[in-house]
C-alpha cells in the first residue's frame, strides 16, 4: 500500500516545471521530516528530564522557546537514576549542542509548507491531508503566539478585601524569562497618590550601580539571588560568617542563596529571589546602608515593605516584590467556599464570589469562579487557583493569551482530517478485502 | 460449514460461562452463625466515598498483610491434632461435633469482615483475639531482628508475637520520621510502613475509622466512638432526647459478636440495615452490589479466561487451526463481555467515566486491546488477532491486579480532575490512544516472533500482519493526538495553559511523535514491512514510558505516585522490547520463514522487499 505521494516523488516522467522546485525538493523530502520528528523525540525527551533539577519555566525556556540548547549529560543520569541503573549521587559531566524548539518547529513548518507547494496537488482525496497539515500549523503558530504574548499572572483577595493589580509571575518569553521580581521604591508623601519607582529584574540580575533621576539616590547592588532561603540571625551563633546588611530587616535575618526550584520539587514551585542593595545618597555620596530586599520579606504579611529615609529625611518604602500589572478594574472577594469530601481533608471544590467592577465602564457585576470554571474578562481568564491559610482569601490565576483559541480550532481541522483520511484507507481496504473474498 | 467447527467453540464458551457463574455466586450466610456477608453490605463512609463494610475491611487487611483479602485465624497445634482426631471419628458425640465444626471454621480462610470485627471489638475483649491474627507482612530483615521475630513462610506476624518489642519500633520510627524521603533506606521503609499500618489498626480499634454512623440533618457522618459520645452528652443534657438509634443497634451489634451470640447479632443487623435502607436507600443498593463485585473479583477470573484463550490460541498454530481459532475467538469474546460488565459496574458504583487513576487506566488498556484485536481478528481470521488480544488482555490486567495493592481502586479524585467531561473525553481518548500503541506493537513482536522462529510468515501473513499494524498506527495516530490536545484544552479551561510542558503531557506527546514517525516513515519508503514491525515494538518502550516512567520521575501535576517494583518492571519491559528489536534486526535470510520460502524455489527477495 504504497502511498501517491511517494509515487510522485519518484516519478521520473515528471518534469520539475519550476526552479524554485529544485532549491524545495530536498526541503520538502519526508526523509527531512522523519529526522526533524526524531529530534523533536529527544529534544521533548530532554526537556523533560531537565525538568529534574531546573524549574520548569526554565527548561521550557532552555529547551523549546530557544534556537538551541546545550542539553546537559547529567539529565540522562537522571533518567538513569529514575530506574536504579546507576547510584543516585553519579555525575556525568560535560554537554552536547542541540537544535531547540524554535528550530525544530520553524524546519517542521518550512518542510510542511515546502511539501505542499511542489508535492500535493489538490484534490478531493487530499482533504484530509491538507486539513491534517492545517491544523498541525494552526497548532504551532498558537503555541509561537503563546510563547510571545501569553502573560500569567496571580491575583490575591483577602476576604472582604478588593484588588485592582495582577502579581506576574516569572515565566518564559520568547527570548529568554520575563517577568522576574522587582526592586519597587513608594513613595507616600502626597497623600492617597502612590509615587512608585521600579527597578526591572534584568537590571538587578546584571548587577552593578543602578542610576535614574527619579530617585534620590543611586543602587549598587551586591548581590542578587534567584533563589534563596531566609533565615534569623542568630547574634551569638552565626557570627563567623559576615553579614552584608547594615540596617533594615538584613540585621534581623540573613538570605542563603538557593539553586532554583526544579520542576519536580514538590514543596517549592517558584523561586524566591533576594537581594543585597547598598543605597547612596547622590547629593552626599554617602552610603544609606546595605539594605537585604526580598520576596520572603514582602510575602509576609506583616510588614512587607521596609522605610529608607534619605539624608534630607525623606521617607521612601521600598521592597522586593513580584512584578505587577495594573488594570482599570478592581475586584472584591465576597465569599471563598472550600468543598472537602467527606470526613477527609481532600479537597473537593473551590469557589470564589467575586464583585467586578470597572468604574470606567460604570459596570458592577458578582460572578462565581470555580474549578473548572473560569471567568472571562478584558482579554484576561480568572481561574480559580488556590487560597491563602484557613481560607482566609483566594489567589486567581490570570491569563492573558491572544492565541488561546487556536489550539480549540486546530483540534477540529486536525480531527476532522484524520477521520476523513484514516477513514478512506479503511474505506478503500475493506472494499479490497471484500473483493478478494468474494 | 463442517460440524465440529461449531461443536468445539460451542463447548469451550458453555465451559467458560460456567466458571464464571460458579465464581459469580455469593456465600451465603449460615442459618446460625453471624451473618457477616449481611454485615459486610452495611454501608460507610471512608476516605470521602460511601462504601460497604466489605471493601473497607478487605483494603484495610489487604494493605497491612500485602495482598490478601482474607486471613486465616491462629490456631494452634494441639487444636490441629484435635481437629484431625475428631475428623477421623466416627461416629461424634454432638459435643464433639460442635467442637469440630468451630475448629473446622478456624483452619479456614476467614473473611476480611470477620477480622474487621474482631478489630472493632478488641478494646473489650478479654481473649484479645484480634491480636493473635497473623495479619502484619514484616519483610526486612533488619526489621524482623529489632522485633526479635524469626522469618517464617509468609512472613507474616501477630501484634501479640512483636508487643514486647513496640519500643524500640517506636524509636526507629522516630529516627526515620526525622530522616528526608530520599535519605531514607529500606529499614526505615519498613518502619515508617510498619507504623502506618498499625496506626490503622489502632484508628480501627477505637473505632475512630470507619464512620459508620449516617449523617442526620446538616451533619457529616461519624465514627462511632464519636457519635457515641455526643449521643451520650446529648442524653446526659436532656433525658428525654433518647440514644440516637443508630449508635445504639450498632452497639448491641458489636457486643453481641463480643458475647459471641450470633442471633441477637443477626437481630440487631436487622434493625441497623432497615435504618440505614430507609435513609439511604441508593446507597445502600450500591453497596450491596460492590459487596457482589469485590466477591466476584471478575477481573481475576478474565486473566484466568485469557490465558487459556492464548493456550488455545497457541495450539490451533499446530493443529486444527480453523476449529481451534474459531473457539479461542469465541471464548475470548465471553471474557471480553464480562470484562466490559466489569468496567460498567465500576462505573455505577463510582458515577465515574471509566479511567479515574492508575489501576483503571491499565483495565481499560487491557478492555480496549483485547476489543481492537478482536476487531482485527474478525477481519482477518488468522488467529493473530486472539493471541495479540489475549496476551495483552491478561498482561494489562495482571498489571492492575498488582496495582490494586496500594488500596482502595476507587479512590475519590482531586479537585481540578474533578469532571466528568474532561474524564469521559480527554481521559479515554489518550488511554485509548496508549492502547492501540501497544496493540500496535505486539503485532510487531508478533511479526518477529512468527518470521524467525516459525515458518509461518507466509508473504501473505507479511502483508497482512503488516496492513494490521498500519491500521493500529492510523488508529493510534488519532487517539494520542486528539487526546493530547483535548487534555490541553483542558488544562485551559482549567488554568489557562494550554501546554505547559508538563513531564506526563510530553510523554502523551512522546507517542504522538513516535507514531507519526512510524507513518511517514513508512510512506516515505524509509521503512517497509519489517521496519514499520521494528519500530512499532519501539512504540511499546515509549508508550512504558509515558504510562508508568513519567510518574517515577515524581514531577508534575498528574504525578500518581512513586514506586520501586514499577521501576524494575519498566526496565525488565524495556530490556525485553529492545532484545526483540535486536532479534528482529537479524538479516532476513536467517529468518526461519525466509529459508523455507527459498528452499520452496521461491525468491525471497521479491516477496520481502529490502530494508531501506
Amino acid at each position: 500500500m504504497s502511498e501517491p505521494e511517494s509515487k510522485n516523488k519518484y516519478n521520473p516522467d515528471k518534469k520539475p516545471q519550476f526552479n524554485v522546485s529544485k532549491i524545495l525538493k530536498p526541503l520538502a523530502s519526508l526523509q527531512l521530516t522523519v529526522v526533524l520528528f526524531i529530534l523533536s523525540l529527544i529534544l521533548v525527551f530532554a526537556g523533560t528530564l531537565a525538568q529534574v533539577d531546573n524549574p520548569i519555566w526554565t527548561a521550557v525556556s532552555d529547551y523549546f522557546r530557544s534556537f538551541y540548547v546545550f542539553i546537559p549529560n547529567q539529565v540522562f543520569a537522571r533518567f538513569c537514576q529514575t530506574f536504579r541503573w546507576v547510584s543516585p549521587t553519579a555525575q556525568w559531566p560535560g554537554s552536547f549542542p542541540f537544535p531547540g524548539g524554535w528550530t525544530i518547529g520553524g524546519l517542521l513548518l518550512a518542510n510542511l509548507l515546502a511539501a505542499h507547494a511542489i508535492r500535493f496537488k489538490f484534490s478531493t482525496k487530499r482533504i484530509g491531508i491538507i486539513s491534517i497539515h492545517a491544523g498541525l500549523i494552526l497548532l504551532m503558530l498558537g503555541e509561537l503566539i503563546t510563547g510571545i504574548f501569553a502573560v500569567e499572572g496571580n491575583m490575591t483577595i483577602e476576604q472582604g478585601g478588593v484588588t485592582n493589580y495582577l502579581e506576574l509571575k516569572e515565566t518564559s518569553g520568547f527570548m529568554g524569562k520575563v517577568n522576574g521580581p522587582e526592586l519597587a521604591f513608594s513613595d507616600y508623601s502626597v497623600p492617597k497618590k502612590e509615587k512608585v519607582v521600579v527597578i526591572p529584574n534584568h537590571l538587578l540580575r546584571t548587577g552593578g550601580k543602578i542610576s535614574t533621576p527619579l530617585l534620590p539616590f543611586d543602587i549598587e547592588v551586591i548581590k542578587y539571588m534567584n533563589n534563596s532561603s531566609v533565615e534569623e540571625i542568630d547574634p551569638e551563633k552565626n557570627a563567623t560568617v559576615a553579614n552584608l546588611a547594615n540596617t533594615g530587616d538584613g540585621i534581623r535575618i540573613r538570605a542563603n542563596e538557593k539553586n532554583e526550584a526544579s520542576g519536580t520539587d514538590k514543596d517549592q514551585k517558584i523561586d524566591l529571589p533576594s537581594a543585597y542593595v547598598n543605597l547612596i545618597d547622590k547629593k552626599t555620596g554617602k552610603s544609606l546602608g546595605t539594605y537585604l530586599a526580598s520576596l520572603w520579606l514582602s510575602l509576609s504579611s506583616l510588614k512587607p515593605t521596609q522605610s529608607v529615609v534619605t539624608e534630607d529625611g525623606k521617607k521612601i518604602e521600598m521592597a522586593l516584590r513580584f512584578k505587577r500589572s495594573y488594570k482599570p478594574f478592581s475586584m472584591e472577594l465576597i465569599e471563598f467556599k472550600h468543598e472537602r469530601y467527606l470526613g477527609t481533608n481532600t479537597p473537593k471544590n473551590f469557589s470564589s464570589k467575586i464583585k467586578l467592577s470597572n468604574e470606567n465602564l460604570n459596570e458592577t457585576r458578582e460572578t462565581l469562579i470555580s474549578m473548572n470554571n473560569p471567568l472571562r474578562y478584558d482579554g484576561e481568564t480568572f481561574y480559580q487557583s488556590g487560597f491563602l491559610p484557613n481560607d482566609k482569601g483566594t489567589i486567581l490565576q490570570v491569563v492573558r493569551n491572544p492565541g488561546w483559541l487556536m489550539p480549540y480550532l486546530s483540534c477540529l481541522v486536525v480531527s476532522f482530517g484524520m477521520l476523513l483520511h484514516f477513514g478512506m484507507h479503511l474505506n478503500t481496504f475493506l472494499k479490497q478485502r471484500a473483493t478478494s473474498n468474494a | 460449514m463442517h460440524k465440529s467447527n461449531l461443536i468445539v467453540p460451542a463447548i469451550a464458551v458453555i465451559l467458560g460461562f460456567t466458571y464464571f457463574y460458579f465464581q459469580a455466586a455469593q456465600p451465603l450466610d449460615p442459618a446460625e452463625g453471624f451473618h457477616l456477608q449481611e454485615f459486610a453490605r452495611l454501608p460507610i463512609v471512608d476516605r470521602g466515598r460511601i462504601k460497604p463494610m466489605d471493601t473497607f475491611a478487605r483494603v484495610s487487611l489487604m494493605v497491612m498483610n500485602d495482598g490478601f483479602q482474607t486471613f486465616k485465624p491462629d490456631i494452634s497445634e494441639k487444636e490441629k491434632a484435635e481437629l484431625t482426631t475428631l475428623k477421623n471419628k466416627n461416629p461424634r458425640t454432638p459435643e464433639e461435633n460442635k467442637t469440630y465444626a468451630s475448629l473446622n471454621e478456624k483452619d479456614k480462610r476467614q473473611p476480611a469482615v470477620r477480622w474487621l470485627l474482631d478489630v472493632m471489638t478488641s478494646k473489650f475483649s478479654e481473649n484479645h483475639i484480634a491480636e493473635k491474627h497473623k495479619v502484619f507482612r514484616i519483610e526486612n530483615d533488619q526489621l524482623l531482628g529489632l522485633l526479635a521475630l524469626q522469618p517464617r513462610p509468609g512472613l507474616r506476624y501477630s501484634i501479640e508475637e512483636f508487643a514486647p518489642q513496640l519500643g524500640e519500633l517506636e524509636k526507629a520510627g522516630k529516627a526515620a520520621d526525622q530522616k528526608e524521603n530520599a535519605k531514607r533506606d529500606a529499614f526505615d521503609k519498613s518502619v515508617l510502613q510498619l507504623a502506618h499500618h498499625l496506626q490503622s489498626y489502632m484508628e480501627i480499634a477505637s473505632l475512630q475509622t470507619p464512620l459508620v454512623i449516617p449523617a442526620g440533618k446538616g451533619e457529616d457522618w461519624k465514627p462511632f466512638m464519636q457519635a457515641a459520645l455526643e449521643s451520650r452528652n446529648a442524653n446526659q443534657a436532656d433525658p428525654n432526647a433518647g440514644m440516637n438509634p443508630a449508635v445504639s443497634v450498632f452497639g448491641q451489634m458489636l457486643l453481641s459478636y463480643l458475647k459471641n451470640e450470633p442471633l441477637a447479632f443477626n437481630k440487631a443487623l436487622v434493625e441497623y440495615r432497615s435504618l440505614i435502607t430507609k435513609e439511604l436507600p441508593v446507597q445502600s443498593e450500591i453497596s450491596g452490589f460492590e459487596v457482589f463485585f469485590n466477591h466476584f473479583s471478575p477481573f481475576y477470573h478474565c486473566i484466568v479466561v485469557y490465558l487459556f484463550v492464548f493456550l488455545i490460541s497457541c495450539f490451533a498454530w499446530v493443529a486444527a487451526p480453523t476449529t481451534l481459532n474459531k473457539t479461542a475467538f469465541w471464548l475470548c469474546i465471553l471474557t471480553l463481555l464480562v470484562h466490559t460488565w466489569a468496567l460498567g459496574s465500576r462505573m455505577h458504583i463510582q458515577g465515574r467515566p471509566p479511567v479515574t487513576n492508575l489501576y483503571s487506566s491499565a483495565i481499560f488498556i487491557g478492555w480496549g486491546c483485547v476489543l481492537g484485536c478482536l476487531m482485527l481478528e474478525g477481519i482477518y481470521k488468522n488467529g493473530i488477532g486472539n493471541i495479540v488480544g489475549s496476551v495483552t488482555g491478561a498482561l494489562t490486567l495482571l498489571i492492575a491486579q498488582h496495582l490494586s495493592a496500594e488500596g482502595d481502586t476507587l479512590e475519590m479524585m482531586q479537585a481540578v480532575l474533578d469532571t466528568n467531561f474532561w474524564l469521559a473525553t480527554h481521559v479515554t481518548c489518550v488511554t485509548l490512544g496508549y492502547t492501540a500503541t501497544f496493540v500496535a506493537g505486539f503485532l510487531g513482536i508478533i511479526y518477529v516472533l512468527m518470521g524467525i522462529v516459525t515458518t509461518t510468515l507466509t508473504p501473505e501473513r507479511d502483508k497482512s500482519l503488516t496492513q494490521m499494524i498500519y491500521g493500529v498506527v492510523c488508529f493510534a495516530m488519532l487517539f494520542s493526538f486528539v487526546g493530547t490536545v483535548l487534555g490541553g484544552i483542558w488544562a485551559d479551561q482549567s488554568w489557562g495553559r494550554f501546554w505547559g510542558w508538563d513531564p506526563k503531557e510530553n510523554g502523551a506527546l512522546l507517542i504522538v511523535i513516535w507514531n507519526a514517525i512510524i507513518l511517514h516513515a513508512r510512506w516515505g519508503g524509509m521503512a517497509k514491512n519489517r521496519g514499520v514491525a521494528l519500530l512499532s515494538i519501539a512504540g511499546n518502550m515509549i508508550t512504558g514510558w509515558s504510562w508508568f516512567g513519567t510518574n517515577q520521575l515524581g514531577v508534575g501535576l498528574h504525578a500518581y505516585g512513586f514506586n520501586d517494583q514499577l521501576a524494575w518492571g519498566l526496565t525488565a519491559f524495556w530490556i525485553s522490547q529492545l532484545a526483540l528489536i535486536g532479534i528482529g534486526l537479524i538479516p532476513r535470510q536467517h529468518w526461519l520463514s525466509s529459508r523455507i520460502a527459498q528452499q520452496n524455489g521461491s525468491n525471497p527477495a521479491k516477496l520481502q522487499p529490502k530494508q531501506a
